[in-house]
């Protein structure tokens, strides 16, 4: 379960769980966590549950609500995360709520919307207007690579290769893609009669690492491949 | 280094020759077809199901979820009722006797599948709460119908773009929808496994259903969040928008992309390509907008 720790110069002053769906954090002595310092309002923050995250609002604090250093209106609590108030720190653990993707199992909670208003994007009309984008990256290293052109349209251009896959050749003559992955780069014969060359050798149908230096060959074009 | 990669990469390959489902693509065929499911790297089961009868133009893949496998139970159970509810009902469609429409079809296919879950959740023990997320795609005559409940998801790639056409039921899209959080900020939600629906947890399924219509050149792709949780909706747009000319290596660098990107869950992709236009026998056509008028 998640936890609160108020801490002052190494010492800690007073720990909760987080057992509610809201947690005032104030000076006044009715809330949840009483914050004793003159820089801190009455009322200055709060800390709402909602499904498994923890979000942190600022209630229009005076001095402004601050997490890492950073001021925030609104944070989702991460584990780790130290809110700061003045010379008062107040930690929030929970080993589930980590950047990393979390391993929960898909699990059913009532939505937010009232039944009547879900029933009216029930049917037809709705697509998502709305992107929910994909969960931050966890500590995944991509390398960094590019090719420069040697012959071909692209001829005296380099070519960064920053996405997950990029296309060389031509359409419906000769097609060829560099997929990006944490361990390399590797190249794979897409479509045409003809398969891609690597160093003046054909790599057939399946895929081939590339190294630094690599010179390989689609359709007209001839390029070598660079890796930092 | 070297040996270590070539485990790696031989890893992908070997599941490639094991699990790759190809429908070969008869010249006749309007549709061509590719289905790619894997456990991930980190779970030890598969939850996730796929069913496809590509003559008939239907198919279904499910992310089940529940304890002790049911999960595995729920997806399987639901995709296989799908199948041959729809595999019957497709005969049906503009005949003289039924006025049954592709959508009332997908939406009919669905409550039986809602009701075989249910009914099995509640007799047997080791079944109880499970359930399923699902996505279904019926092409016929030109268009295709869609029925969708949970998270997962269905795209269709027209032209260059890539459009997202259901809307996820889960508290994260409420959350973004609403203003409670921003977008930017829901990638650091862990709140990605909470579903507000799914299949065969109430009597009624409440699932979505609409239509669109499905021309030569259109691909579509139902996935499970296994893929779009860790790979970006522009990733996946790139990589199918690169690689229509040969949906094999496209489904498969779809999964790749979700192993990559950590690989924490299972992760499923249907790609349907529509090949040439399919519409409707003549006869059966007139009696269809005969019946649907009357109606």
């Amino acid at each position: 379960m998640a936890k609160l720790v108020l801490s002052s110069g190494g010492s800690v002053l007073y720990q909760c769980f987080l057992d509610k769906d809201r947690v005032g954090i104030g000076r006044e002595s009715h809330n949840q966590v009483v914050v004793d310092d003159a820089a801190v309002n009455g009322e200055h923050a709060a800390i709402f549950q909602v499904g498994n995250d923890h979000v942190l609002e600022d209630l229009h604090s005076t001095n402004g609500t601050f997490v890492n250093g950073g001021r925030v209106l609104r944070h989702i609590l991460q584990h780790g995360d130290v809110i700061e108030f003045g010379a008062l720190y107040l930690r929030y653990l929970n080993p589930r709520a980590t950047s990393e993707i979390d391993l929960e199992r898909t699990m059913l909670v009532a939505g937010l919307y009232a039944s009547g208003d879900d029933a009216r994007h029930a049917r037809g009309s709705l697509a998502a207007e709305v992107r929910v984008p994909s969960a931050r990256a966890a500590r995944i290293r991509f390398p960094r690579g590019r090719v420069s052109a040697i012959a071909g349209s692209r001829a005296g251009k380099t070519i960064e290769l920053d996405r997950v896959v990029a296309l060389f050749g031509k359409s419906g003559d000769q097609l060829a893609v560099v997929t990006r992955r944490p361990h390399g780069y590797f190249i794979t014969h897409v479509e045409g009669l003809r398969f891609p060359r690597v160093n003046h050798q054909s790599i057939g149908r399946g895929s081939r690492m590339l190294n630094s230096g690599d010179v390989f060959e689609v359709a007209d074009e001839k390029l070598e491949f660079v890796l930092d | 280094m070297i040996p270590s990669l070539r485990t790696q990469w031989n890893g992908p390959l070997r599941y490639f020759q094991l699990r790759f489902r190809k429908f070969r693509t008869m010249a006749h065929h309007f549709l061509e077809v590719v289905s790619v499911t894997d456990a991930g790297r980190v779970r030890q089961y598969n939850e996730d199901s796929i069913a496809i009868d590509r003559n008939k133009g239907v198919m279904a893949l499910a992310d089940g979820m529940g304890g002790h496998r049911a999960g595995e139970i729920a997806s399987n159970m639901a995709t296989e009722i799908i199948l041959s509810s729809l595999r019957a009902n497709v005969a049906k469609f503009g005949s003289r006797a039924s006025d049954l429409s592709p959508m009332r079809a997908v939406d009919q296919s669905i409550n039986r599948a809602n009701k075989a879950v249910y009914e099995a959740a509640k007799t047997q023990s080791t079944y109880r709460g499970m359930g399923t997320t699902l996505v279904v795609a019926l092409f016929h005559d030109n268009r295709v119908a869609l029925g969708h409940i949970g998270d997962s998801r269905i795209y269709r790639l027209r032209g260059e773009v890539l459009e997202l056409l259901t809307r996820d039921d889960s508290l994260l899209r409420d959350q973004v929808e609403l203003g409670l959080i921003s977008a930017a900020d829901a990638s650091a939600s862990h709140n990605r496994s909470l579903v507000t629906r799914a299949l065969g947890i109430d009597k009624n399924a409440a699932a979505h259903v609409r239509e669109e219509d499905a021309s030569p050149g259109d691909l579509f792709l139902l996935c499970s969040d296994g893929l779009n949780d860790v790979v970006e909706d522009t990733d996946i747009e790139l990589i199918v928008r690169a690689l229509k000319t040969n949906l094999p290596l496209a489904a498969h660098h779809l999964i790749q992309a979700a192993t990559d990107n950590g690989g924490y869950d299972n992760v499923s992709v249907i790609l349907a390509k529509v090949v040439k236009p399919f519409p409707a026998t003549k006869r059966s056509r007139w009696l269809s907008r005969l019946f649907g008028w009357i109606r």
